[in-house]
């Protein structure tokens, strides 16, 4: 494609080496009833042309997460480091944010609607990131065109002149996509990003993603509360909940051979179309905690059903226990090595 | 051989006039048994809710013939039309957006028994009221508070007990767990499933995917376009489906099986490099 200048400070990554390295990254948000703990010391990394998903229901901390890595979150309120490339994010001074954030690093916001200005043409927005970094504006609007067209938006020379609302759903997450895309990053954070489409939509968003990891070596990381979504798409996993890790594995690992009792009960709750239909779906009791009252011990101890009585004061370290073949912060972890898949 | 608790005949919506006008809905005829749970499916545009909204007579339809309980609900007007409302109750989609903010549970519970039956004792709403938040599993000191307390599952039971006040016989569920988190999911798809049982209710489940469909529906629309392009039970479709459209859908649905889904995502790649082109 083109030969745009990279920004030289960042140094080449070899292949198997994290590009991003997240460690004890916790943010806090001041509230009336004192501090809220939305990320409570999160770790992980993330490999040069990875596809990771991030797994995780409302509350559990992982769209912050996802502002945390592109510094979007307030820096008094963030501690811990998110080392990009060798350098940290966290105190790395703003105006080199601003020149990573849409260029390296690119963000997939999960409502295009509200992330797109209304009042600005399709095409000028694409073109937006180059724009900011002085690519002549005839150059720009033509790769601007260009990347439509790669993302699958039929004739889009014309379409380049439309405004967001003249597309849909799925057309403007492409929009999003492209604009994302149009700086070349190495690192693509895409937050829930087929969350309100169709499943045919979605199942073409989710191509997308695919090809450019395997064609043009971008890493994604892919943040939502779907298990179904990412199985096909993620070679990595990580379930959240309530700010932490509870589970880390390869894709296969998580879905065939879970051992944390919060993985089993989403994997459980899940509607499927094929398959015997059982009378009643196995749920998980409860819902997931509000950050400002998380439980003692263990955040999932009071809807586990293999809960035990030093769940409740004693928060599980994230360890691959013995017998095991991957992390899951669970006191119980080891028991359940023992019975893979049979408790699915 | 029982009659059909509603009746849909030729049902058309349009909206918009001249060249812009759209048929939302066009020629659309399905029965619902007393008890039968009918899942509607489509995708955004398929005129799945426009259809539902006619039945409720929420909107009016363009033509068409719609029977419930006997009655023909195009030709009702006034307390007959009110009286209508009480057999045919709508859940809708947003638990956020569909309950008052500055409204109490009990209220909103108890505002329709209020106006259909204004002549009842307050000691007799509010057992109804208390018992209706037992079914749904919510517990009686709720009552006093307001949305904003609740979770989105939580929101949702209240809309649900809101629908059943007026003990009707047909609930229409407009998409009522797209969004709600998954493991909340399921206990909403499980309480419809009970409550069907236990107060013998007839549903008709709108859904944009087919896979919350299978758990609650005997019986199966799939709608595109504004017509119904296939109807069947629930072996029917999901074992056989005949219909082009449900096949598509069908093989777009997201399983937690990462080596189907891999399959099925190197079928479409293959599938789009001999189609020749990008994306």
């Amino acid at each position: 494609m083109s030969t745009q200048a990279r920004s030289d400070t960042s140094a080449p990554v070899e292949v198997g080496q994290a590009m991003l390295s997240v460690r004890d990254l916790t943010v806090t948000f001041p509230s009336a009833d004192g501090p809220i703990r939305a990320v409570n010391g999160m770790s992980f990394d993330v490999r040069p042309r990875e596809r990771l998903g991030i797994v995780g229901e409302s509350g559990s901390g992982k769209s912050v997460t996802a502002q945390a890595l592109l510094g979007l979150t307030p820096r008094d309120h963030t501690t811990g480091s998110i080392v990009f490339e060798g350098e940290d994010l966290l105190t790395a001074p703003q105006d080199r944010l601003r020149a990573l954030r849409g260029w390296d690093i690119s963000y997939v916001f999960q409502d295009p609607l509200s992330a797109l200005d209304p009042t600005r043409t399709v095409g000028h927005q694409v073109a937006q990131p180059l724009l900011l970094r002085r690519v002549p504006k005839k150059e720009a609007h033509r790769r601007a065109v260009e990347m439509l067209g790669e993302v699958g938006i039929p004739d889009p020379a014309r379409r380049a002149r439309n405004y967001p609302h003249q597309f849909s759903g799925g057309m403007r997450q492409r929009v999003m996509i492209a604009m994302a895309l149009i700086g070349q990053p190495r690192l693509v954070i895409a937050d829930e990003p087929t969350t309100a489409l169709d499943v045919r939509v979605q199942a073409k968003i989710i191509d997308l993603l695919y090809r450019l990891t395997d064609e043009q070596g971008v890493a994604v990381v892919f943040i939502t509360h779907d298990l179904g979504i990412l199985a096909g798409l993620a070679e990595r996993v990580i379930v959240m909940y309530a700010g932490r890790v509870m589970e880390e594995c390869s894709t296969d690992e998580l879905y065939y051979r879970s051992i944390h009792p919060y993985t089993l009960g989403l994997l459980e709750s899940l509607s499927r179309i094929s398959g015997p239909v059982p009378e009643r779906l196995l749920t998980i009791g409860g819902g997931p905690p509000a950050p400002s009252r998380l439980p003692t011990g263990c955040p999932f101890h009071p809807r586990c059903q293999y809960v035990q009585p030093e769940c409740r004061t004693t928060p599980p370290p994230l360890e691959v226990p013995p017998g095991g073949e991957h992390a899951s912060a669970c006191l119980r972890a080891a028991w359940l090595a023992e019975r893979p898949g049979e408790l699915r | 051989m029982t009659t059909p608790l509603l009746q849909v005949r030729g049902l058309v919506r349009e909206f918009g006039h001249g060249p812009g006008l759209v048929r939302a809905v066009d020629d659309v005829s399905f029965d619902v048994m007393q008890g039968e749970a009918l899942g509607l499916v489509g995708e955004s545009g398929s005129g799945k809710s426009t259809t539902a909204r006619c039945v409720l007579r929420l909107i009016e339809p363009t033509a068409g013939e719609v029977r419930l309980d006997g009655e023909d609900v195009l030709a009702l007007g006034g307390p007959a039309l009110r009286r209508l409302r009480s057999t045919a109750q709508l859940v809708f989609q947003d638990p956020y957006s569909s309950l008052n903010p500055r409204m109490t549970v009990a209220d909103i519970i108890a505002e329709g028994i209020r106006i259909h039956r204004p002549r009842e004792s307050s000691t007799t709403v509010k057992d109804e009221v208390v018992d209706l938040l037992e079914l749904v599993g919510l517990r009686p000191d709720h009552l006093t508070r307001k949305p904003a307390a609740f979770s989105g599952g939580e929101r949702q039971r209240i809309g649900i007990a809101r629908a059943l006040a007026l003990k009707p016989k047909l609930l229409v569920c407009d998409e009522p767990v797209a969004s709600l988190d998954v493991s909340i999911q399921a206990q909403i798809l499980n309480l419809f499933a009970d409550l069907r049982e236990r107060l013998d209710l007839t549903l008709v489940y709108i859904a944009h995917d087919l896979s919350t469909v299978r758990h609650l529906c005997g019986r199966i629309a799939v709608m595109q376009d504004g017509k119904i392009r296939e109807i069947g039970t629930r072996e029917q479709i999901y074992e056989d489906p005949q219909h082009e459209y449900t096949r598509a859908l069908m093989a777009a649905v997201p399983e937690p099986d990462p080596r189907s889904e891999r399959a099925k995502l190197a079928a479409r790649r293959s599938a789009q490099t001999t189609e020749a082109g990008r994306l």
